[in-house]
């Protein structure tokens, strides 16, 4: 098996005051996944994350990236190695162009002008901002903003990009668009971790669920089999999509071994291909 | 987000004859400090002020709250003894004590100048946090309104009072999104993208509450009622009353003996105290901004 991208180790965290927010996690995330992690509000997947770029350091326990212990870097050292991109984009950019704004990081990291400009070409391709550079980040609409937030840690180029939140606030069309760069992020060998209640996203789109509740850990799988437990799921109050939820309810004892759909088109097919049979 | 600082403009919550009782009562004693320590220069008068000021902060148990503000004030007043001392805010003629190189000198107008100065601020702060860190913002704010402040006018004050541990807690954030892009959280270099956020954040903020505040009939004609009800006890008409004595008898008493108060020609100073203190109070202040620097570069 290949080295894993991200591992945690028996990983606890205590807050100032007391307040444990994560206990004996442990999790391995491979090159190039989609992984979601959902839970209620402060069952500790933000904590987590924060974990992941060493914004946070861990009370106790391992945290590895690419094989080596995160804990003698810095936030900085690890930004070329994990990207966090905010929730709300406001609380991320500053710059008065969206130019300057892809410039920040990789500048940071004190890459080469050349490479710099490179780099900006690349993400404005990517994220589709041509007719942005120049704006100021401020003066385009929230959706936009949400992608040179992304835009401007793609520019730094890490392996691993934890999404906070990416589809929240944005109408059909944008969360459509982050759907697809999500896919391509992993196309061009990234591994992609979104912290969302996005249940649509979290169904078609991610490969591996991590479900928290009360600082632990209580479900790690493929969405399809998180998704099924409906006992795990009503215990942390989550609610699948509601095709999923349908075909659970259909599933009847004597074919408990029939599908479970997690999109409609993938319902629809089944269906057709049942009336053909 | 835990930020781990705290600013020591907030109450420090505790159950003393202070905390208990009414805001105005203590404002009386705020009042009363402020007339008597802008009255006299006399450093012992400010002296004897200041220690029944830190008496009544062991009363009230919020020495921790307390020395935060004096870390700062602290270093300030002791610069001021440096600077009056070589340079009183005095008219000539100025009495030297000791000769420096040059033109400089330290001189005993100076030092009196300095040492009333720095007493002064220590008096007036003590009694102010007393006042400010054991009483509920709110608590005080229903009183001032019931002794005939503007409603909006209090309102204006409780709501810049609440923003300032929000935008404490937004900078936190911000400064975190900052880092993750690998910026070096130290320098001039890091406060410029951290803190365009903040500001356009606070300014959004302070627009949306005031749409969600005209939706709510802000503004409306009416009498305001708080949730918040300070009582008003016996005990509290006595503290009150006691502070307005306090503050009358002192002031005719200063008034009445002026000149003997006046120690501005009289105070003898021998050359080695007033160097000692000069030097002393300049180490104290540079002590401080290099824990400040240390503490910026460390960030």
């Amino acid at each position: 098996m290949a080295t894993p991208i991200l591992k945690v180790e028996n990983l606890q965290h205590v807050y100032p005051g007391g307040v444990v927010a994560l206990r004996d996690v442990n999790l391995e995330i491979k090159p190039a996944e989609i992984i979601g992690v959902i839970g209620q509000n402060g069952s500790g997947k933000t904590t987590l994350v924060k974990h992941f770029n060493n914004l946070l350091k861990p009370t106790s326990g391992k945290v590895y990236f690419n094989g080596t212990d995160t804990a003698p870097l810095t936030i900085q050292q690890m930004a070329k190695n994990v990207g966090y991109v905010y929730q709300n984009p406001n609380q991320q950019l500053f710059a008065r162009t969206v130019q300057e704004e892809l410039e920040f990081g990789p500048r940071n990291l004190g890459v080469s002008e050349e490479e710099i400009q490179e780099r900006c070409e690349a993400a404005v391709e990517f994220f589709g901002l041509q007719d942005l550079r120049e704006k100021h980040p401020y003066r385009i609409g929230f959706p936009l903003r949400k992608l040179v937030g992304m835009a401007s840690i793609y520019t730094m180029r890490p392996a691993v990009f934890i999404l906070d939140e990416p589809t929240t606030g944005q109408d059909n069309v944008t969360t459509q668009t982050v759907y697809r760069l999500i896919h391509r992020l992993r196309d061009e060998g990234a591994t992609v971790i979104c912290v969302a209640h996005d249940m649509i996203l979290l169904a078609e789109v991610v490969d591996r669920l991590v479900v928290l509740r009360d600082s632990l850990v209580i479900a790690d799988g493929l969405p399809r089999e998180v998704f099924a437990n409906h006992t795990l799921l009503s215990s942390s109050h989550l609610i699948p999509p509601q095709i999923t939820e349908l075909s659970l309810r259909m599933r009847t004892d004597k074919d408990a071994s029939s599908q479970i759909y997690l999109s409609v088109d993938e319902y629809v097919n089944a269906v057709k291909k049942s009336r053909m049979k | 987000m835990h930020s781990g600082v705290s600013i020591p403009i907030t109450l420090i919550p505790g159950n003393s004859i202070i905390h208990r009782a009414n805001p105005l009562s203590k404002m009386i004693w705020v009042v009363g400090y402020l007339i008597l320590a802008f009255f006299t220069r006399n450093p012992l008068v400010l002296g004897v002020l200041t220690i029944i000021g830190l008496l009544l902060v062991q009363v009230a148990h919020i020495w921790r709250g307390f020395l935060l503000v004096l870390r700062v004030l602290l270093p300030i007043g002791l610069m001021l003894i440096v600077l009056q001392s070589i340079a009183p805010a005095f008219p000539r003629p100025w009495f030297t004590v000791v000769k420096l190189v040059g033109g400089l000198a330290i001189y005993r107008e100076g030092i009196y100048s300095g040492l009333s100065l720095l007493l002064r601020i220590t008096s007036v702060t003590t009694i102010a946090m007393l006042l400010i860190q054991t009483t509920h913002p709110s608590d005080l704010f229903t009183s001032l309104q019931k002794i005939g402040m503007p409603y909006v006018l209090n309102f204006i004050f409780t709501m810049t009072l609440q923003l300032i541990p929000i935008l404490q807690q937004e900078f936190g954030i911000v400064l975190n999104a900052q880092k993750s892009r690998g910026l070096k959280g130290t320098g001039f270099g890091a406060v410029l993208p951290s803190m365009v956020p903040v500001f356009v954040g606070a300014i959004e903020r302070v627009q949306q509450l005031s749409i969600s505040l005209e939706s709510r009939a802000f503004g409306s004609q009416g009498i305001k009622t708080s949730y918040r009800d300070v009582a008003v006890t016996p005990k509290d008409y006595v503290i009150g009353a006691l502070g307005a004595i306090f503050t009358i008898a002192g002031a005719v008493w200063i008034g009445f003996n002026a000149s003997a108060l006046d120690w501005s020609r009289t105070l003898v100073v021998s050359p080695i105290v007033a160097l000692i203190l000069v030097l002393g109070s300049f180490l104290g202040f540079f002590i401080f901004i290099a824990v400040v620097v240390r503490a910026i570069l460390q960030a």
